[in-house]
C-alpha cells in the first residue's frame, strides 16, 4: 500500500511533524503542514549570536545510538561537530570554586556513587517497551522523585548533587515528577551513563551549524505545503473526513482545511488545547503534567578564551542561574560560546526576572565561575517556559500519575487523527531522536495502516456515529 | 578479599570487558560518573572508603587494591 491521494494535515512543525510529512510526501500523500509560530523547529531553533555565529537555544546534542537523526542529517547533507570537553571542569558549590579533571563535583564520590546504584536499580525496573507494566509501576508513578530523595538517600553531598543532575538530565524540578518517569527517562536515552556522557554518549556532538538547519532543510523540501501562523484550535471529524480549524487570522477568517487524516505533532500540553469533536476519550496531558523548565543562556566570547586556560568550559553550580555552563563555540573557533543551563526550579525563579535583572544575575554567576576571563560581549536568552507554542523544553514532565493514565494510550489513535512528537517514542523520549523515531512511525501508521490504528472507527462509532459510519469503518 | 575482588567490580560497572590487574579503568571506557560507582563498592565490599584523589592516582585494580590495604593498615 501507499499514500497516493490521501490528504493529511500535519498539526506542528517541530522534528516530529516535519519528519512525518516528508515521509508521507515520499509515499505520495497530499501533505499541509500547519505552524502556529513564524518559524518551523520548534524545540529546535538558532539563535544568532554574533555575525554569522548561530547558537542551538533549544535542542543540540546528540550521539551515536542516535541513528535516525544520523541517517536524517547525512540525507540532508549536514555534518557533527565534537562537543568540546578538553580540560578541566570548574565547579561553585555554596560559593566555593574549584577546578578538577573529572567532570563530576567534588562531593563525597562514595555517597555519588552509591546514589547512581540506586537510580541503576531503578531503572533496571523498569519495562522500557511499557514502563506502565513495570513491576512496581503503581508505587514509583504515584511517589515524586523529591520524595524518593528525602525517603531513601541521607548523604547531604547526595542529596546536593541530586536535583543538579536531574536538571541536567531532564530539566526537571524533582518535585515535578514521578520516579516512574525519572527511572523511565534515564532508560528512554540509553541508561544514566549513556544520557549523562559527551564522548561517547548523548552529548557527543551538534549538529555542524546549528539544529535549525535541519528543520530548515526539511521545510525548504516541502515548500509551500508549510503554512506559518496557522495556530489549530479544532478538530472535528465524521466519518468520512477531518476538518481542521484555526485560529482566525489577520483578516478574522477562520482558516479550514479537510483531509482525510490529521497528524498532531504537539508537546502533550498544547495537544491538551485544542478542541476535539468528538472529545478524546483519554487526554494527552493531565493537570500533574509539567512543561521541561529549561531556560538556555548563550554567552558569546570573541574566541573560546578558557580553553587557554586549560578549562573545558564545563561547569557545575549548586547555585542558580547557571547550574551548568558547556563549550559550545562554532568548529572554526569563530567565536566562543557558553552555554548555560537554567533548568528546574531555577528556570521558573529566572524566568519570572525582568530582562535587566536576568542579564545581572547572569553576568555575576559567569565572574564567580570564570573570574579569570573577562565578562562576555553578549549575553542571550532563551526562555522556553514563556515560549507560547512549545510550553517549555527539554520535553514534557510527566507527574505523579502520569505514566498509568497516558502511557498505555500515547500512540492510540483517536479516529483519524493520529500521535506524534517526542513524547510518543518510547526511545529516546524527549530527545530530537525521540521526535524523528515518532515521525516515522506515525507515517508508517498512516501509508500502512497498521498498528494500533487499525481500531480508529471505534471512536466515532461510539459518540455519535450512525449506521453509514459503521459500514463505512468496516471497510477501511 | 584481593585486587581479583576490584577485577570484578570494574566488570559490573563497566560491562562486558577484558579487566587485567593493571588495567586503566579510564581506558576500558570508564568515566568519572562509572568511577564513583567503584568508589561505593569498594566501601560496601572493604568497608573502606577511597576518595577521588586516591582513584585517578592509579586507577586499576591494583592501584585501587593498594589503596584499600594501605587504608585498612
Amino acid at each position: 500500500m501507499n499514500g497516493e491521494s490521501m490528504r493529511v494535515v500535519v498539526v506542528g512543525a517541530g522534528l516530529a511533524g516535519l519528519t512525518a510529512a516528508a515521509d508521507l510526501v515520499a509515499a505520495g500523500a497530499d501533505v499541509t503542514v500547519l505552524e502556529a509560530d513564524d518559524r518551523v523547529g520548534g524545540r529546535v531553533r538558532g539563535v544568532d549570536i554574533a555575525d554569522g555565529v548561530v547558537a542551538d537555544g533549544g535542542a543540540a546534542y546528540l550521539g551515536i545510538r542516535h541513528t535516525e537523526l544520523l541517517a536524517l542529517m547525512r540525507e540532508q547533507g549536514l555534518n557533527v561537530v565534537s562537543t568540546g570537553m578538553t580540560g578541566d571542569s570548574t565547579f561553585l558549590l555554596s560559593d566555593r570554586r574549584t577546578t578538577t579533571a573529572s567532570r563530576v563535583p567534588p562531593l563525597d564520590a562514595v555517597a555519588l556513587g552509591d546514589l547512581f546504584d540506586r537510580l541503576e536499580e531503578l531503572v533496571a525496573e523498569i519495562r522500557p517497551d511499557k514502563p506502565w507494566l513495570s513491576p512496581r509501576a503503581e508505587e514509583l508513578d504515584r511517589l515524586t522523585a523529591a520524595r524518593w530523595l528525602a525517603d531513601e538517600i541521607d548523604n547531604p553531598d547526595a542529596k546536593t548533587f541530586f536535583p543538579l543532575f536531574i536538571g541536567e538530565m531532564m530539566a526537571a524540578d524533582p518535585a515535578a515528577i514521578s520516579v516512574l518517569h525519572m527511572a523511565f527517562y534515564l532508560r528512554s536515552g540509553g541508561g544514566i551513563r549513556y544520557l549523562n556522557a559527551f564522548e561517547g554518549g548523548a552529548q557527543q556532538w551538534r549538529i555542524d551549524g546549528g539544529a535549525h538547519l535541519l528543520c530548515r532543510s526539511l521545510a525548504d523540501q516541502l515548500g509551500d505545503r508549510v503554512r506559518l501562523g496557522q495556530s489549530v484550535c479544532a478538530i472535528d471529524q465524521t466519518s468520512a473526513e477531518v476538518e481542521v480549524q484555526c485560529a482566525p487570522g489577520a483578516d478574522g477568517t477562520r482558516p479550514r482545511y479537510r483531509a482525510d487524516r490529521v497528524i498532531v505533532a504537539l508537546p502533550p500540553a498544547l495537544a491538551q488545547r485544542i478542541t476535539f469533536r468528538p472529545g478524546l476519550r483519554s487526554p494527552r496531558a493531565t493537570a500533574s503534567t509539567g512543561p521541561g523548565c529549561a531556560v538556555k543562556v548563550h554567552l558569546g566570547y570573541p574566541a573560546p578564551i578558557w580553553r587557554e586556560q586549560g578549562l573545558s568550559g564545563w561547569s557545575v553550580s549548586s547555585h542558580g542561574p547557571l547550574l551548568s555552563t558547556v563549550d559550545d563555540s562554532p568548529s572554526d573557533e569563530s567565536a566562543g560560546v557558553l552555554t548555560g543551563f537554567v533548568t528546574g526550579s531555577e528556570a521558573s525563579t529566572f524566568s519570572a526576572l525582568s530582562d535587566r535583572e536576568q542579564q545581572d544575575a547572569v553576568l555575576a554567576h559567569v565572574g564567580r565561575l570564570f573570574p579569570q576571563l573577562p565578562p562576555p560581549d553578549r549575553c542571550t536568552v532563551t526562555d522556553w517556559l514563556t515560549a507560547k507554542y512549545s510550553r517549555g523544553c527539554y520535553a514534557a514532565l510527566f507527574g505523579p500519575g502520569d505514566w498509568l493514565r497516558l502511557g498505555p494510550t500515547l500512540t492510540t489513535p483517536h479516529g483519524r487523527v493520529h500521535w506524534a512528537g517526542t513524547e510518543t517514542s518510547i526511545d529516546f523520549f524527549g530527545l530530537m531522536e525521540g521526535a524523528i523515531r515518532s515521525g516515522h512511525r506515525v507515517a508508517a501508521e498512516l501509508v500502512h495502516r497498521t498498528g494500533p490504528g487499525d481500531a480508529a472507527a471505534g471512536v466515532l462509532v461510539s459518540s455519535h456515529a450512525s449506521g453509514a459510519d459503521l459500514n463505512h469503518s468496516s471497510v477501511e | 578479599m584481593s585486587a581479583g575482588h576490584i577485577i570484578q567490580i570494574f566488570r559490573r560497572v563497566l560491562g562486558p570487558v577484558e579487566v587485567a590487574p593493571h588495567s586503566d579503568f579510564f581506558e576500558l571506557g570508564g568515566d568519572s560518573l562509572l568511577a564513583t560507582r567503584v568508589l561505593s563498592a569498594i566501601a560496601r565490599d572493604f568497608g573502606t572508603e577511597l576518595s577521588w584523589d586516591d582513584f585517578i592516582e592509579n586507577p586499576s585494580p591494583d592501584g585501587l587494591f593498594a589503596k584499600v590495604t594501605a587504608a585498612v593498615r
